[in-house]
């Protein structure tokens, strides 16, 4: 049992063409008791249908927006619907359910209002070398842009508290949203932990995953933020 | 004296729009305005460039001319793309709207955590609480 009749604990899933992995998913998050809001951003594939057989709460973006734009709907919805917390988490079958309890008993423990899913902190992690690379130089990006300390900064994982969700303003739909994120944790000020979590890599989740060459496109995002309003 | 006159007016004109755009974007409002103080100084004093493109380093006049046309261009790139942006940013919300008012919600998910039994709870759209519902819509 993860949470008690007073607390709710919404799981955001975003999905975009997820109908291969999205049912697995779904059935392992209820199984265990979560309310999933499941965001189908446009997708032109079954998802919305698996979704609505299954998730507790189906929102749909009539046009495909992007990841970030899916989970600042996901978030918008589970604080309207009263959440005590809140979790993220991919579609694509990466993240394991189990982890989501952790991180919860993490935000509890330390009273932070952030429990981010960490892949490094667990120690080994098997994963192609090139990613591995790339999400080093996003450490170090992340350390010298925003502040933070952490050892995994792309990482769909992640719980927070009502109040943490409230004080993030998401406005990156695509790629650039993980660092956005992060940026918008530091300018919160709230506290933050980061929680060991396992992340399954398959051919699957690795063909929808970013590539080496978005990390041009995130850092153009990011920089293009700060140029308007 | 004609194209002089015509260049004026035209530059004057990207000068009062850069101004506009103080509030939207100060980057872009200032390299416009910068772009189109200096084309008026040229304009009005073309004997200038020649002695301007020397000190930067660049050969003739009608160069210096070219380089900075070009950089006017990438500015001009500039502030359309920062415009893009802020548009997706409206449909954005304009999505999000529609698809919070059009959540499809089951009836009740507040009991039974643990039940895994087969979804057979009708679905309702919308949500009462959603703060982003339409006035006025009928479920």
């Amino acid at each position: 049992m993860h949470s008690t009749a007073s607390e709710s604990i919404w799981v955001v899933c975003p999905a975009f063409n997820e109908a291969r992995t999205l049912s697995g998913v779904l059935s392992g998050l209820t199984a265990q008791g979560y309310r999933v809001v499941v965001v189908d951003d446009g997708s032109r594939d079954s998802t919305r249908q698996i979704a609505e057989s299954v998730a507790a709460a189906v929102v749909s973006h009539p046009v495909n927006l992007g990841q970030g734009a899916a989970l600042a709907t996901g978030i918008a919805f589970a604080l309207a619907r009263g959440a005590d917390y809140l979790v993220t988490f991919d579609s694509d079958g990466q993240h394991r359910v189990p982890d989501i309890a952790r991180l919860i008993a993490a935000l509890k423990a330390s009273g932070a209002d952030y429990a981010l899913g960490s892949r490094f902190l667990a120690g080994k992690q098997r994963m192609p070398l090139l990613r591995k690379m790339l999400l080093r130089a996003a450490t170090a990006f992340t350390a010298l842009s925003t502040g933070l300390r952490l050892t995994d900064t792309h990482n769909g994982l992640r719980a927070m508290t009502r109040r943490g969700a409230a004080a993030l303003d998401l406005r990156q739909n695509r790629m650039a949203h993980a660092s956005e994120i992060l940026a918008e944790i530091a300018r919160s000020g709230l506290a933050y932990v980061e929680v060991p979590v396992t992340i399954d890599y398959t051919e699957y989740s690795l063909a929808k995953g970013q590539r080496a060459s978005d990390a041009l496109t995130i850092l153009l995002d990011l920089f293009a933020r700060k140029l308007h309003r | 004296m004609i194209a002089q006159a015509v260049l004026s007016v035209l530059l004057a004109g990207v000068l009062l729009h850069g101004w506009t755009q103080m509030r939207r974007s100060p980057l872009v409002a200032w390299l416009s305005m910068a772009a189109a103080i200096v084309g008026l100084y040229l304009v009005w004093a073309p004997s200038h460039t020649t002695e301007l493109a020397a000190v930067l380093g660049i050969g003739r006049g009608a160069d210096l001319i070219l380089y900075l046309w070009v950089c006017i261009s990438l500015n001009l790139l500039l502030s359309l793309h920062l415009k893009l942006r802020a548009q997706q940013e409206t449909v954005t919300k304009l999505a999000r709207h529609i698809a919070l008012a059009n959540a499809v919600v089951r009836a009740e998910h507040g009991q039974a955590v643990m039940d895994t039994a087969p979804p057979t709870v009708p679905q309702l759209p919308g949500g009462a609480d959603t703060p982003t519902r339409m006035r006025g819509q009928t479920a």
